[in-house]
């Protein structure tokens, strides 16, 4: 008896691990803990690199980009947000309307809108913004210049050529 | 509501050019006393959280006159330029980009224990017969600065080294200083501390206002190495041509140092 009720969870469909703690913590957390409470993915992120995926090329787009992974190359989001991931280690040179930094971005950020580091956020290169907010326990290595319009980049469209031996993404396409 | 507000991350009533308050300092309430400021309260924006607990704690404010005097040497400079070696504080960046400044930002110290621990991985890796690093203190120093600290010389109006120079050892602190001299232009002002009595922890500190200091405890990067006497201070800084020393009751000493 003991034992058939014991071993009756083990049919059902486990919450996935993922899930599980982002969910305990969500309960547990107070009004605000980014860390714990969100999900690994922001939800109004249209595309997404993730941990197992490494790009090297240029990406250029002009929807919300989520990277949680190795990037080298350019992100160029025009009108976008990039949101890098604490996983995410970007070696690249940013353009976006929005960049949001929890985990490493080595190179010239320039974010028409705004720049936010987070407390797990390190950024190494100069930060071009219009505004600037940085969480205790981020670290920055450069310069930063805010409150002037940063340069206009051209905005090419959602999807363009990359170089010959990269990758391309569009923001607008989960990988 | 102000425009920073309309984007979601300004604070509650305030202005700023650009750079946005997570914890407006609290320094002192209207009775005087100084109350540390933890970020709560404030408008930050919830997507970057600075309503939750701070990742370090402000323990407590102090009045600064050396940054008093400080600000009084930089009346007037108008777009000047400075070079932060403790850290990127939201608090300091806006204080000095709100006067007008280009900041840089550099976190000495942790870029030294960094390299530290990148030179002895790196030895540990070498062969036996193959030890030729130089692992003295002064070609340790001198490694550093070749991949580290890179700036055009004379590029800097100010540079705030805090109490650093107590966390390093005193070849490293006599190379930074070397290093420091030539990336100020001629004119410019170092704002540094050191401690009169050995440190037990590490505390950083951020701008609070013109004439305070905010002191965070942080996570000891690198043990404190020695405690200068006034005359080697003297010593380190001789090239400079005007030195300004304020005692602290806190067992700090603040020097203002004027290339």
């Amino acid at each position: 008896m003991w034992k058939k009720e014991d071993s009756k969870p083990q049919g059902v469909a486990e919450t996935p691990s993922s899930v599980a703690p982002a969910l305990a913590s969500h309960r547990d957390a107070p009004a605000f803990s980014p860390a714990a409470s969100q999900p690994p993915v922001s939800s109004k992120a249209t595309a997404c690199i993730s941990q197992g995926i490494k790009i090297k090329g240029e990406i250029t787009g002009s929807e919300d980009l989520f990277v949680d992974g190795p990037v080298e190359g350019k992100v160029n989001l025009a009108n976008g947000s990039l949101t890098v991931g604490p996983n995410g280690t970007v070696k690249a040179d940013v353009i976006a309307r929005e960049v949001v930094v929890r985990g490493r971005i080595d190179g010239r950020i320039a974010g028409k809108e705004r720049v936010q580091l987070w407390s797990t956020g390190q950024v190494n290169g100069e930060i071009q913004t219009q505004r600037l907010a940085i969480e205790d326990g981020a670290i920055l290595r450069g310069k930063v210049e805010t409150g002037r319009p940063v340069e206009k980049s051209e905005d090419r469209g959602s999807v363009t050529a990359g170089k010959p031996n990269g990758a391309t993404v569009s923001a607008g396409t989960t990988i | 509501m102000t425009l920073l507000n309309k984007f979601g991350i300004g604070p509650a009533s305030s202005g700023g050019r650009g750079v946005t308050h997570p914890g407006k300092p609290g320094a002192h309430d209207a009775a005087g006393t100084k109350t540390p400021s933890h970020g709560h309260g404030t408008a930050m924006p919830a997507a970057v959280g600075t309503t939750r607990a701070p990742a370090v704690g402000v323990e407590s404010t102090r009045v600064s006159n050396g940054l008093k005097e400080l600000m009084w040497n930089l009346d007037g400079l108008g777009r000047g330029t400075l070079l932060d070696m403790g850290g990127a504080w939201q608090a300091t960046l806006s204080f000095f980009i709100e006067k007008g400044f280009r900041v840089t930002t550099d976190d000495l110290l942790r870029s030294w224990k960094q390299f530290l621990d990148n030179e002895e991985k790196e030895y540990r890796e070498r062969s036996k017969s193959d030890q030729s690093l130089d692992l003295s203190p002064g070609g340790r120093a001198s490694r550093f600065f070749e991949s580290n600290i890179q700036y055009p010389n004379s590029s800097f109006d100010v540079v705030l080294l805090w109490d650093l120079l107590d966390y390093v050892d005193p070849a490293m602190a006599t190379r930074t200083v070397a290093a420091i001299t030539e990336l100020l232009r001629p004119g410019g002002v170092i704002f540094t501390m050191f401690h009169s009595k050995k440190p037990e922890g590490f505390q950083r500190y951020r701008v609070a206002d013109a004439g305070t200091l905010q002191v965070v405890s942080a996570q000891v990067i690198c043990p404190a190495q020695r405690v200068y006497q006034n005359r080697e201070i003297q010593d380190l800084f001789g090239r400079y041509r005007t030195a300004k020393s304020f005692i602290a009751r806190d067992q700090l000493r603040e020097n203002l140092f004027i290339k």
